[in-house]
């Protein structure tokens, strides 16, 4: 959608509504805060560039809980005092060499805490450079393996790490009637897509389904007539696309304009965007993907008090459709301030402690780190949903699920 | 053999709208001498300017192909006699390097703040066509993109050659003195021919902007595909952007196909290499002055 009101409402004009310092351009200044202890919490996101629409969710996530603990709570209890929390997140321009240089700047500045970006590609790099200066980060932007496995103690995912994250996806494919023989798996060459790749390749074969082939595409595609081709000769039951969205919405198109159909399409990333569902129109109905909080699913939080609460405000403040991402970034910060709270006070090493003790309940559902910083697989695993009548719906796992998978998909030109 | 065939015509379509994308920056190169890394922002204008065609006007993108083409030309027109010309009257034509550069960075941040950094998709109703001829599959829209690269590109060389403009263009081009010696409004053709060449790329960003989904940043692998074509099929004219474009769709697709789909890139920027060591001046040579 073209839509600059919406752009500029949901990013900016919030941001300046807040008082978020510098959250645009560079500069990183103290406003002056008549008195009033506040803590500053800075990262940097992408506001532009190709991760951005994405990178924007998970922004409007970070906004809405601060704007939400500063002018409805009036701040929160920290160490005995009343403390307001400042934004300082600027733009990395999707660019890692970018937001690594930004970084350092904010901790040369002297800040302790950080939120993560969006894209392990991007998290990465930054994740290394707190980690060194012992400054705790907590992120839901990253879940490549290597932010996990290089000893970091200071940095906390909100995802499990990218090869655990296809478990519950795995399941779902495996309890699939008919059951589900082989799947192909579509990479590309990005850190996050590479090793979910490797992670759907394990758990797909240990539900005892055959890998028929797998394409690792360079990390922006333009055209993939001749993977699909390929695909169109040997056709897998499932499709497996670890790409992310824009990458996602291409394969997608082009499977639908060659008439290359499999029994069931899964993307990582692309489903879960309203552009992508809208996009395709009727033919999305049928594609599964991952998410990790929908709307409706009521959890308990000590900041905004429900998920209903959260989702209600979200919507009086912002235009921009409300994603997972967005209520990831929200319970980042929540996370944030119990971690804070159960250290009592703002001390970098004692907030590290105790992120890496949380095991919470938020709006976001519950928050438990596994000893590496990743997301516990168990407790904040991935549901699987079908897009079905234009809109997501949980079909795995049954706990949680709202309605039930359609297998084997519809031809695309047969979707309605 | 099937595999073979279907790889050989899925390049060609592919080849046809680079082909198309890159002729505009290779009149500019040729005629004036001017790389011009704006271009892929007037693709990217173009995509845009499609979608709000086809969102605002209701107007199917392909029937608002003139539309896009004549801004563009005002566009193309005004920044070449304003920004271009008066970089190269105050430095050299290297300034025009690292302020098209600049231009184009602006532009990005600009589109990112007008249309937001989400990904858009332009989608008629025909976006999702296809046919089968034997064993073959083929995409509607994209075939309907080469037609629409083959028909503008008759079009492009029809100008340069049957016209009066193209006339005064190609004169330009080979002799900027002897054309100001016949009584030719030198700067006035330069900013015909940037305007020429914005407007193409502008239809080329309609074509594209319904083949794929596309945002701000997508504007810096038009431009260099556009290097690429040049430097393969030959500056300057429509039938080297073609060959070119054609020969770099081939070369993609058969790399993605046969050595491995994570590997087009790489061969693009081989031939890119091996063309510059072997064969600087392209497959068909240059048509103009203005790059030699």
């Amino acid at each position: 959608m073209i839509d600059r009101r919406l752009f500029m409402k949901g990013t900016m004009g919030a941001a300046a509504a807040m008082g978020v310092g510098a959250t645009l351009g560079g500069g990183f200044a103290r406003p002056a805060l008549a008195q009033e202890k506040t803590v500053t919490i800075g990262g940097s996101i992408p506001l532009s560039g190709r991760a951005a629409e994405t990178g924007l969710n998970v922004h409007n996530g970070y906004l809405t809980a601060i704007k939400y603990i500063n002018e409805e709570l009036g701040g929160v209890e920290i160490g005995g005092e009343k403390v307001k929390l400042e934004l300082q997140m600027v733009d990395d321009a999707s660019d890692p060499a970018r937001a690594t240089t930004l970084i350092q700047r904010q901790l040369d500045d002297g800040i302790d805490f950080y939120l993560g970006s969006f894209g392990s590609n991007i998290v990465l790099p930054t994740a290394a450079i707190v980690d060194r200066a012992g400054k705790p980060m907590v992120q839901t932007g990253g879940g490549s393996d290597k932010i996990f496995t290089q000893g970091y103690k200071y940095v906390f995912g909100f995802y499990p790490r990218a090869t655990r994250q296809f478990l519950s996806t795995a399941a779902f494919f495996g309890s699939l009637e008919p059951k589900a023989k082989s799947f192909s798996v579509v990479s590309t060459n990005d850190a996050f897509s590479k090793t979910f790749a490797e992670g759907a390749k394990n758990d797909c074969t240990a539900q005892g389904l055959t890998l028929l082939k797998e394409y690792e595409l360079p990390a922006q595609i333009t055209d993939t007539s001749s993977v699909l081709s390929s695909i169109r000769a040997t056709p897998p039951d499932i499709l497996v696309c670890t790409t992310h969205d824009q990458n996602s919405l291409l394969i997608a198109r082009q499977m639908i304009a060659s008439g290359t159909n499999v029994n069931l399409l899964y993307q990582a990333l692309g489903p879960q965007l309203a552009s992508y569902r809208e996009a395709l129109g009727k033919y999305a109905n049928g594609i599964t993907g991952a998410t990790y909080w929908e709307p409706g699913v009521d959890f308990k939080d000590k900041i905004f008090g429900d998920t209903k609460t959260f989702e209600e405000y979200y919507r009086r403040n912002f235009d921009r459709p409300l994603a997972y991402h967005t209520a990831g970034g929200a319970a980042c910060i929540v996370t944030y301030v119990t971690a804070m709270q159960n250290a009592g006070g703002l001390d970098p090493a004692k907030v590290r402690d105790a992120l890496a003790d949380i095991d919470i309940m938020t709006m976001y559902g519950p928050v438990k780190f596994t000893a590496d910083g990743d997301a516990d697989p168990l407790v904040m695993g991935a549901k699987v949903f079908q897009i079905q009548g234009s809109e997501p719906v949980i079909v795995f796992p049954g706990e949680a699920a709202m309605g039930k998978a359609s297998y084997p998909t519809k031809p695309w030109g047969e979707r309605t | 053999m099937t595999i073979f065939l279907q790889t050989l015509a899925d390049g060609i379509v592919l080849g046809g709208i680079y082909s198309l994308a890159a002729v505009g920056f290779s009149l500019i190169f040729g005629v004036m001498g001017v790389v011009n890394l704006t271009h892929g922002i007037f693709v990217l204008c173009g995509a845009y300017g499609a979608l709000i065609v086809w969102q605002g006007l209701g107007i199917d993108p392909l029937l608002g192909i003139p539309l896009v083409m004549a801004v563009l030309f005002v566009v193309g027109y005004a920044y070449q006699r304003t920004l271009i010309s008066w970089a190269v009257a105050r430095s050299s034509l290297l300034a025009t390097l690292l302020l098209t550069f600049g231009v184009a960075l602006m532009l990005r941040n600009i589109m990112v703040l007008v249309f937001s950094p989400d990904i858009q998709s332009i989608t008629p109703s025909y976006a999702f066509s296809f046919f089968r001829i034997g064993a073959l599959t083929f995409d509607l829209v994209r075939i309907s993109a080469l037609g629409a690269s083959l028909a503008l590109l008759l079009l492009l060389a029809l100008v340069l050659n049957r016209t009066g403009l193209g006339r005064v263009i190609r004169a330009t081009a080979q002799q900027e003195l002897g054309a100001r010696l016949c009584g030719v409004n030198v700067q006035h053709v330069y900013g015909l021919t940037f305007g020429v060449s914005a407007a193409f790329a502008g239809a080329a960003g309609v074509i594209i902007g319904i083949v794929l989904p596309f945002s701000p940043p997508d504007e810096v692998p038009w431009t260099i595909n556009a290097f690429v074509v040049v430097v393969l099929g030959g500056i300057g004219s429509p039938a080297g952007a073609l060959l070119g474009g054609l020969l770099l769709g081939v070369a993609s697709t058969m790399t993605s196909a046969f050595i491995g789909p994570a590997f087009p890139n790489v061969m693009t920027f081989l031939i890119l290499v091996l063309m510059l060591l072997l064969r600087p001046h392209g497959i068909l040579g240059n048509a103009f002055a203005g790059s030699r």
